[in-house]
């Protein structure tokens, strides 16, 4: 809960108003932040004695859990707003093939 | 980002495996959480200053949050579909499925709500569906409706499956996958904080 606080600071400073410059530094330091976590996530991971052995079951585990929620998200939104929002009609093919 | 999220990920394995000393080790494991709160803090921010998001908020209404109902919903029944198929407890399945995409920090939460083995199978599953959802987006914007594109992408569809959005939707869409991918990376820490606290 201590991150959602803390996210909530930062949204409050957000909102209030920053220099432009400030901005761009401000997505700067969001990749190096994400990049520095999952690198520490890496070493921690390396450092297991039994990584290989895991990383083959975690492989199976990781799989599921992408493809199921993919799929029941995709079913729930499209039955959600097929009801609920205003109609759009398809994109056709041939504008994706530019 | 994917290149650097896969590169810093191989590169820190390498050198927690190979290089590092269990200090070092021991360093970047206590460097970790401030990195995510320095994260959490650069994100509000973001989200502070788009008044886009808050003028669309106000015109599109509670419609807006049909979408990321969906999203959560299916990402629930996807999750507990998966207790069938993997080794891990109700529990467990649903905080995983709940990263929504959202990699680095389900990663981070589950290591520290159900340790490492848990937080990298976070990891990689919500790796996997950024991944899975540039592919699939092509697809989903044929065979289903244009707000549909939203829902594999999750909490990802505010930045980087943004430009599929922006190539395989409209602009309103494309302002709706802003607002959702907000909406949904709110939604991340809450659940996943949620579930460890029942």
């Amino acid at each position: 809960m201590l991150t959602l606080a803390i996210m909530l600071a930062g949204g409050v400073i957000g909102f209030i108003g920053l220099p432009k410059r400030v901005h761009a530094v401000n997505l700067k330091v969001q990749v190096a932040c994400t990049a520095l976590l999952i690198f520490a996530m890496g070493v921690s991971l390396g450092s297991r004695e039994d990584f290989f052995r895991e990383l083959a079951a975690m492989g199976w585990e990781a799989l599921v859990l992408s493809v199921l929620p993919i799929v029941g998200s995709t079913i729930c939104v499209y039955f959600l707003t097929e009801r609920f929002l205003p109609k759009k009609e398809k994109r056709r093919h041939d504008r994706h093939r530019r | 980002m994917i290149a650097i999220a896969v590169s810093s990920l191989v590169l820190g394995v390498l050198c927690g495996r190979y290089l590092f000393s269990p200090e070092v080790v021991d360093f970047f494991a206590a460097a970790e959480p401030w990195a995510l709160y320095a994260l959490m803090f650069s994100v509000g921010i973001s989200v502070g200053a788009n008044r886009l998001i808050f003028h669309k908020l106000k015109e599109y209404h509670v419609k807006i949050l049909v979408i990321p109902l969906g999203i959560v919903l299916g990402s629930l029944a996807g999750g507990a579909a998966g207790s069938l198929l993997t080794g891990l407890g109700m529990r467990e399945n649903l905080a995983v499925a709940m990263g929504m995409g959202w990699y680095s920090l389900s990663g981070v939460l589950l290591t520290g709500l159900g340790g490492a083995s848990l937080g990298s199978t976070a990891f990689l599953a919500n790796l996997m569906r950024e991944i899975f959802s540039f592919m699939v987006i092509p697809l989903v914007a044929r065979w289903f409706n244009e707000y549909t594109c939203i829902a594999p992408a999750g909490a990802t569809s505010e930045d980087t499956t943004l430009p599929m959005m922006v190539k395989y939707t409209g602009e309103e869409v494309v302002v709706m996958s802003v607002l959702n991918g907000v909406i949904c990376s709110l939604l991340v820490p809450v659940w996943i904080n949620l579930l460890y606290a029942v």
